[in-house]
């Protein structure tokens, strides 16, 4: 199994030198993102679990920053709240001046659909919908923009990851790679100001998955995106700008990838 | 772009057959209704479609026109009665005859011309003026010839869904009546008297009337139209069992087409949560699933018009059954809306999407 070694490289996180993420945004008050004391308990009495216990950081415009952390240390939670998926226990969440943890559930859709691209570990795709009209189908779901506009977009993501021959192609008659690429493409398609991606190489090898977040990172860096990529793989951080690590809910050590020293 | 849409021409099998499945109960719902209708309205049109306010039989008739014999002087007493506009006479019996050639029972009616009591749903053509004529509710057309105790007569007119007791009816003017019945009974007396219909001057009166002529006229019981139609003796467990049949039959069919569509709605939860995760509202994802549902039961009610009009064409069950319009539109238009209630189940399990759980392995 060629995917095995994640694991290990999970066990193997190091403590590097860097700053706490609340030294570390203290650092940052004019970040697109901040987040902070942001906490997730899921259930009640003895059923009670933290998954986020008090995160706080920030992430500026142009970032593309990697969340790594072992199994069941709260990044999907973390991102999910991020992202507007989830409610907060407590705490705030800042995009520019929109207070994400103040949204209805209403208006947290339409947050989802303008301004935030996801990228997911697995189910990307909707399965009767073509490689393309998975991407033009996120367009229809914010106001104005025109028709000819977004097709052109759409083959023109299409044509950057690669897939320009692929876009008539149904979800399934494409492997796990391109899928992914397509997914990335999805997210950038309504220009979002934040690109949240959870574990995106899970279901890739290791060569695959390098290829899939080198694209990932070409795109978000070539458009001035926001980008967050949660993964418990320790190779994947070399393409990201700043690593924060999380564990048992906790955000720890805000490192550079390459103190890290993989 | 039509989400809904796309997934149908993409899974044209699986709508197809869908499709097909819910055509066919669509054509239960439809050929059961139409028979049932055509049915009823072959035993009671006769007097359902009679131009009078109301009808008085003899009493010891028991609510059966055709088991009612009154006096002749009963239309002058009926007259007299306080209330009472106009009355005329009607006359019914049961004979072999022949309608266009062809040997069978047949009903006859007789009536006069321009007083209550004439028949209404005429077809094509004119009613009888003369005593040579008919008008008929049957296999025949103006021009064609019907016999009746040996005379024959011209028909000038037919009717639809003017029949009684499932049989063709003649309808002739009151002189050719009491001659066809007094040929069909050598020796009569005199012509006896079925009905005696009257009109009120006051419509909202009728039932009133109808209780003043019976307290006046010794003997006699008076209805309203639809009293008399109602009380035809069977008429009312036959409407209720048909009406239990179609019904069963309709709610079977709206059940079973919202389970359909709420299987089609579990199979795709992971997609609807995606989408859901990626910005799609809830209604978004509903009017999909209601678009789907509009398409599938149309397409079904045009296939199973289609069948009901050629099975209406192919079975022959002695009563003529006719595919009718407003009925039509009717069952289908409810099968729509009732369907798209039936998707609620569907559009509630969307509803309770969780968008988080898409994310992560979860
Ligand atoms: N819906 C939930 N209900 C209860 N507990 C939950 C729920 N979701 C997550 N948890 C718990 O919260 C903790 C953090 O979960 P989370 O999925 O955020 O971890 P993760 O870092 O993404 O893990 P992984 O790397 O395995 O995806 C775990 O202990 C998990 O069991
Ligand atoms: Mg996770």
């Amino acid at each position: 199994m060629t995917n095995d070694p994640v694991v290990e490289a999970t066990d193997a996180v190091p403590d590097g030198p860097g700053p706490t993420p609340a030294d570390d945004a203290a650092r940052h008050d004019h970040a697109l993102l901040r987040v902070e004391s942001v906490s997730k308990v899921y259930g009640s009495g003895h059923t009670e679990v933290t998954a986020v216990a008090g995160a706080t950081l920030s992430v500026d415009q142009g970032e593309f920053v990697a969340l790594l952390g072992p199994s069941g240390s709260g990044k999907t939670t973390l991102i999910s709240i991020i992202g507007g998926l989830l409610q907060a226990s407590s705490g705030t969440v800042h995009l520019g001046d929109v207070d994400v943890t103040a949204l209805s559930s209403r208006e947290l859709t339409r947050f989802r659909a303008e301004r935030v691209g996801f990228v997911f570990q697995s189910a990307n795709l909707v399965p009767f919908l073509t490689a393309r009209e998975n991407l033009l189908y996120v367009t229809s779901l914010v106001k104005g923009g025109s028709r000819t506009q977004a097709k052109a977009r759409a083959d023109q993501l299409l044509e950057e990851l690669g897939l320009a021959d692929r876009a008539g192609n149904l979800p399934e008659q494409l492997s796990g790679g391109e899928r992914q690429r397509v997914a990335i493409g999805r997210a950038l398609m309504n220009d979002p100001d934040l690109v949240l991606v959870d574990e995106p190489t899970a279901a890739l090898d290791t060569a695959l998955g390098r290829q899939v977040v080198e694209m990932l990172r070409r795109e978000i860096k070539s458009r001035g995106k926001t980008g967050i990529m949660v993964t418990h793989d320790l190779r994947m951080v070399e393409y990201t700008d700043r690593v924060f690590e999380i564990l048992d809910g906790s955000l720890t050590h805000v490192e550079e990838p390459s103190a890290l020293g993989h | 772009m039509s989400l809904g849409g796309t997934e149908i021409r993409r899974a044209k099998l699986r709508f197809g057959l869908l499709t097909v499945a819910v055509s066919l109960l669509v054509f239960l719902i439809l050929l059961l209704t139409t028979l049932s209708n055509s049915l009823i309205s072959s035993l009671v049109g006769a007097l359902e479609g009679l131009d009078t306010d109301g009808l008085v039989y003899a009493a010891a008739a028991q609510d059966t026109i055709a088991a009612s014999r009154l006096a002749p002087e009963t239309e002058g007493a009926v007259a007299a009665v306080p209330g009472v506009a106009s009355v005329s006479v009607i006359g019914t019996f049961t004979t072999r005859g022949e309608v266009a050639g062809t040997d069978e029972d047949i009903q006859v009616f007789g009536f006069r011309p321009g007083e209550p009591g004439q028949p209404t749903a005429l077809s094509d053509g004119s009613l009888p003026a003369s005593g040579s004529e008919a008008a008929v509710d049957g296999v025949a057309a103006v021009g064609d010839t019907v016999v009746i105790g040996g005379r024959e007569l011209k028909v000038v007119g037919t009717l639809r869904g003017a029949r009684f007791n499932a049989l063709p009816t003649v309808y002739v003017t009151w002189g050719a009546y009491d001659e066809a019945l007094r040929a069909a009974n050598p020796g009569l007396p005199f012509v006896p008297v079925n009905a005696v219909a009257f009109t009120v001057d006051d419509p909202e009166d009728v039932t009133s009337v109808a209780m003043a002529i019976e307290g006046a006229v010794s003997g006699t019981r008076a209805y309203t139209l639809n009293e008399a139609v109602g009380s035809i003796p069977g008429i009312d467990s036959i409407t209720q069992s048909f009406g239990i049949l179609v019904g069963l039959t309709f709610i079977i069919g709206i059940v079973v087409i919202g389970f359909f569509f709420l299987i089609l709605t579990v199979q795709k939860m992971r997609t609807f949560t995606l989408l859901r995760a990626i910005g799609s509202s809830t209604g978004r994802l509903a009017s999909t699933v209601a678009l789907q549902i509009t398409v599938v039961v149309v397409l079904a009610s045009l296939i199973a018009l289609a069948l009901t009009v050629l099975a209406v064409r192919g079975i022959d069950t002695g009563i003529p059954a006719t595919v009718d319009p407003a009925t039509v539109i009717g069952t289908i238009g409810a099968v729509l809306v009732f369907s798209l209630l039936a998707g609620l189940l569907s559009i509630r399990r969307i509803a309770r999407i969780d968008p988080a759980s898409a994310v992560g392995s979860r």
